[in-house]
């Protein structure tokens, strides 16, 4: 138990006086030295080593009162209030005043069930206006992130370009891209074709139609594995740079891209580097003429499966 | 927060959470300290214009920062954002024109709280600066309308920030700088709308949220005026805490304007003008509606002439703006009761009466502008 | 206590108390687009608030007067649902009222009893409320319209004269509403005190009173009316982001979207025998043509030698080539 303020002090012969104050360690949180009022003679500043016990309006000391009288003055001017400086805690660890500092507790605080319940309605009616904007606030931030595809048929060039078999042969062209409230733009793409043998083609079709899906899994174009003219996305599959076609020192002529060496033959395979899956084809239409036309399409890179995003 | 645990039982995880911040921070005590402020004469709906005001800058700033995802503040592709929100974003019509209503209700809002807070005399000793720090919420909220309106850069907002702006470059000494600064320049333009936007996204909230914070500060060290008439064992036996009774009515005032300015969206959403121009054309420039008793002042002869120009638009205004700002130093009587109060109470009538029928005229003048 | 006060004092309070569940239901209804208002809307606002005089006059007033607040069946529907939330509102104001400023013990379906007193006040007394703030209104316009045209005042200039009429017109017309609304708010406490005169008296002291009228808000059973109260959130939640609109019903002409017309579905057989009879159609009526042409050149020749008497040279429809079928649907 702390030492009361106000109680009364006594030493070993006689009763010396009252605790005026109480002075606590900011380290320890614990009363370090009693303050006691010398009936009239002036204060005295007592180390708690000095108290032999402690009750609700009595301190008991050890030392004689003449010690006492002996021992420091009280210097008020080495000491602050706890109203004048921040010790974190400290408070806490306070039980110095006798008695307590009260106010009326209002009658209707009283009923614990009627806080709960206005605390609670309080939520219930917040929840009538942060979940009807939940709906619209997410739909209006996803309004650009599933853009619809645009599926439309684009004229690159045409055969006459394509010379030698099973070569690559790259094709720039221009798209059109309207973004939001810009005006329209044109970017410049790059496809690459080949002109395929007959085994390249078994290579890339394995014998079944390649057939392209929209986003509600119908049918938009079908490449049929007769035909020898082959498309392939402009971007490598693994982090999307662009590739080149060109000579490597062991596996002779091959799509090489310069940004993580990924190499892939004519027919798209992967034959070396870190590329997830083989290069993208492209739905390609070419007409009697000689014109190509491809639909320009964008997939997901890094990933195995084919995700299509443009 | 639940007050006493149910004797016996084990504690919840949510408890033991908690006691963990409790023994760290006094949480149990600081929300205390906090929640459990007295209200003399108990919870009142009529308190619940302050926190209402806290709730619609919030959803102001919600929808405004929804919006900038979408909007430019560039003279080339402004109006082109606005329009591709209002038109093709999903639902960005409903979130705009929320915005666009919220703040008519804000103004709405910050006369009901001004008027009530003069009306209970809870201007008057301890809470001077409380008003004060009041007053300069209500420029910023005034600020906050008229730099928002230049934004969606149609004609309506180009010609209406170019009358208000030209109007403060009548201010003597000040006026052409002020003006200048505002515009970037000496006619309205790209550099306008960017000082616009940066003065209405980032300088105008920050202002308002250091203020607000303030005003909520000074507030609770003088703790809440309460009723201005009432018995003292009326008032002890009404007396409850801010928290659960004055939170929830608050909250429920929330809803109602929140389900009020919803409405507004529906009944008129947003609808752009043509794209600005240089040239007004048929186009009568205003300004929004709560500026538009100050704008039919200017229509009136005794305020024509460039000296008669100022003072009908900020000789005046100001003066008023004076007046509130020494309101608590010049009427010291400790009288809360309007009732017994004549002069405030008629002075209220007349203000808000006049302020009523020059916006009125303003809006019926129009018929005869053409 | 006064009629006027009890009126009022009873009233007022359950407007508001109404108002959040309404205006819940009539955002929701704006979402659906069920119900439209114009520039009337702050008088259909008022109507709303004061639902439980007004539920029944606003008929009479939409139909024998002829003056409408707002369009659309939602208008109905939000009158309609009114009358539990004004039923439940006056139940709760009327018992804190008896409670806390009358002393008296509320009876039984206190909540029914004043509603149907004020809907009944209100029934008689909103349309004359009605047509007298009307007709006084139209007589201060007129009136303060003929004051500026006097001789002496005609030189005023537009706006300033602006000012004055509205000045002279709508105080006339604000003193006459609230002489009319004070009347109307003593004739509902007229009605309301044969109910006040029957209660009994409350035993509790001032403070006992508070607690009563307090407590008398919390449920017994806090759990389920919460429980309610969020199934109530979500579901109208729910409804809301089912009819809110996904674009603007007001959109500029610079973006009007095209009016989305359902693809005619695709009938493959259908469309095949379609292109076969148009075939066969088209290829009689070639035929047709080739026997016209040589009929029309033998006519010529005929004619040549005949002169110009008799035939008309049919006009052989050459301009209308059978246009071939591009455009079939795939």
């Amino acid at each position: 138990m702390q030492p009361q303020l106000k109680s009364k002090v006594h030493c070993s012969d006689r009763e010396v006086g009252e605790v005026s104050r109480v002075i606590m360690d900011p380290l320890s949180h614990e009363v370090s030295h009693l303050v006691v009022s010398m009936n009239g003679a002036g204060e005295r500043q007592v180390p708690m080593g000095a108290v032999q016990a402690v009750t609700d309006d009595l301190v008991q000391l050890r030392t004689s009162s003449s010690e006492v009288m002996g021992m420091q003055p009280f210097n008020r001017e080495d000491y602050v209030t706890l109203h004048e400086v921040e010790i974190p805690g400290l408070e806490k660890h306070i039980h110095v005043t006798p008695g307590e500092v009260l106010v009326p507790f209002p009658e209707l605080e009283r009923n614990v069930k009627r806080r709960a319940f206005f605390a609670n309605l309080t939520y219930v009616t917040g929840l009538f206006i942060g979940l009807p904007l939940v709906y619209p606030v997410m739909k209006f931030l996803m309004k650009p992130m599933y853009a619809p595809l645009d599926n439309g048929w684009l004229k690159i060039g045409h055969i006459g370009k394509m010379k030698v078999e099973d070569a690559g042969i790259q094709f720039q062209y221009k798209r059109k891209i309207k973004e939001a409230y810009l005006h329209e733009a044109e970017i410049e793409k790059n496809v690459w074709l080949v002109k395929a043998s007959p085994a390249v083609l078994e290579k890339v079709y394995q014998g079944k139609d390649m057939e392209f899906l929209n986003a509600s899994g119908e049918a938009i174009w079908t490449n049929k594995k007769d035909v020898p003219f082959l498309a392939f996305s402009g971007k490598c599959p693994h982090l999307g740079c662009a590739y080149k076609w060109r000579k490597h020192k062991v596996l002779g002529q091959v799509f090489l891209c310069p940004c993580h060496l990924s190499i892939y033959d004519a027919s798209g395979r992967v034959l070396d580097g870190p590329a997830p899956r083989p290069l993208d084809m492209l739905p390609i239409q070419v007409s009697a003429a000689g014109e190509v036309q491809i639909i320009d399409m964008e997939f997901k890179a890094g990933t195995k499966s084919q995700t299509r995003i443009v | 927060m639940s007050d006493i645990p149910p004797a016996g039982a084990q504690p919840t995880v949510a408890e033991k959470i908690f006691t963990f911040v409790d023994e760290r921070v006094g949480l149990k005590l600081l929300a205390a300290k906090m929640l459990n402020e007295s209200v003399p004469g108990g919870s009142r709906w009529a308190y619940v214009f302050g926190s209402i005001l806290l709730f619609i800058f919030i959803m102001q700033a919600v929808t405004g920062v929804l919006l900038m995802f979408y909007y430019v503040p560039t003279a080339d592709h402004a109006y082109a954002s606005t329009q591709y929100i209002l038109h093709d974003v999903d639902y960005g019509w409903f979130l705009l024109s929320y915005h666009f209503w919220g703040s008519t209700a804000m103004v709405v809002c910050v006369f009901a709280h001004m008027s009530q807070v003069f009306l209970w005399g809870a201007y008057k000793k301890p809470r001077e600066l409380i008003w004060l720090v009041g007053l300069a919420l209500f420029a910023l909220v005034m600020g906050f309308g008229f730099t928002g309106y230049l934004l969606p850069w149609d004609q309506r907002a180009y010609w209406a920030t170019t009358v208000g702006v030209e109007i403060m470059d009548k201010i003597p000494i000040m006026g052409d700088f002020l003006a200048r600064f505002l515009k970037g320049g000496p006619t309205p333009g790209q550099m306008t709308l960017s000082r616009f936007f940066v003065i209405h996204v980032m300088v105008l909230p920050a202002a308002l949220i250091a203020l607000a914070g303030l005003h909520l500060f000074l507030f609770r060290c003088a703790g809440p005026a309460g009723p201005f008439r009432g018995a003292p064992a009326e008032l002890k036996a009404k007396t409850d805490y801010f928290f659960p009774r004055q939170i929830w009515k608050d909250v429920v005032g929330m809803a109602v304007v929140f389900a009020s300015v919803s409405a507004m969206a529906f009944w008129e959403p947003v609808v752009l003008l043509e794209e600005a121009t240089p040239d007004p054309g048929d186009y009568h420039p205003e300004p929004e509606w709560y500026f538009l008793f100050i704008f039919q002042h200017l229509r009136l002869k005794m305020f024509s002439g460039e000296f008669g120009q100022f003072l009908g638009s900020m000789g005046l205004p100001g003066l008023l703006g004076v007046m509130l700002v020494l309101l608590p130093f010049f009427d010291r009587s400790p009288e809360r009761n309007i009732f017994k109060r004549p002069f405030a109470l008629i002075g209220w009538v007349m203000l808000t009466a006049s302020i009523l029928l020059f916006t009125v005229s303003a809006i019926i003048n129009r018929e005869f502008l053409d | 206590m006064s009629p006027t006060k009890l009126g009022f004092g009873i009233l007022w309070p359950a407007f508001w108390t109404g108002l959040p569940f309404k205006l819940a239901f009539a955002v929701l209804f704006l979402a659906f687009g069920i119900v439209h208002f114009e520039t009337r809307i702050a008088l259909a606002f008022l109507m709303l608030l004061a639902s439980p005089v007004t539920v029944f006059a606003v008929p009479t007033i939409t139909l024998a007067l002829g003056s409408n607040i707002g369009e659309g069946p939602g208008i109905a529907l939000l009158f309609l649902l009114a009358i539990p939330i004004d039923i439940w509102s006056l139940g709760i104001v009327g018992r804190t009222f008896f409670l806390e400023r009358l002393r008296r013990e509320p009876p039984g379906g206190l909540g029914l009893t004043l509603w149907w007193k004020c809907a009944l006040v209100g029934a008689i007394y909103v349309p004359i409320l009605w047509v007298a703030q009307g007709v006084i209104t139209e007589a201060a316009i007129t009136g303060a319209y003929s004051i500026l045209e006097a001789d002496a005042l005609r030189g005023i200039p537009v706006a300033e004269g602006i000012s004055i009429k509205l000045t002279l017109w709508s105080t006339v017309a604000t003193v006459a509403l609230m002489v009319l609304l004070v009347i109307g708010f003593s004739l509902a406490g007229r009605m309301i005190r044969r109910t006040v005169q029957s209660a009994g008296h409350a035993p509790e002291n001032y403070q006992g009173l508070i607690v009563r009228w307090d407590l008398m808000r919390v449920p017994l059973d806090q759990g389920w009316m919460l429980t309610a109260l969020s199934g109530a959130a979500v579901v109208l939640s729910v409804l809301f982001w089912f009819s809110l609109p996904v674009f603007t019903p007001h959109p500029h002409d610079c973006c009007k979207k095209p009016e989305v017309m359902a693809e005619p579905p695709f009938k493959p057989l259908e469309t095949l025998n379609k292109n076969e009879k148009m075939i066969a159609h088209l290829a009689a009526q070639v035929e047709l043509l080739v026997e016209q042409r040589a009929k029309s050149e033998l006519e010529k020749e005929q004619s040549k030698g005949k002169g110009k008497e008799g035939t008309e040279t049919v006009e052989a429809p050459d301009a209308t080539k059978p246009a071939a079928p591009t455009a079939v649907n795939q």
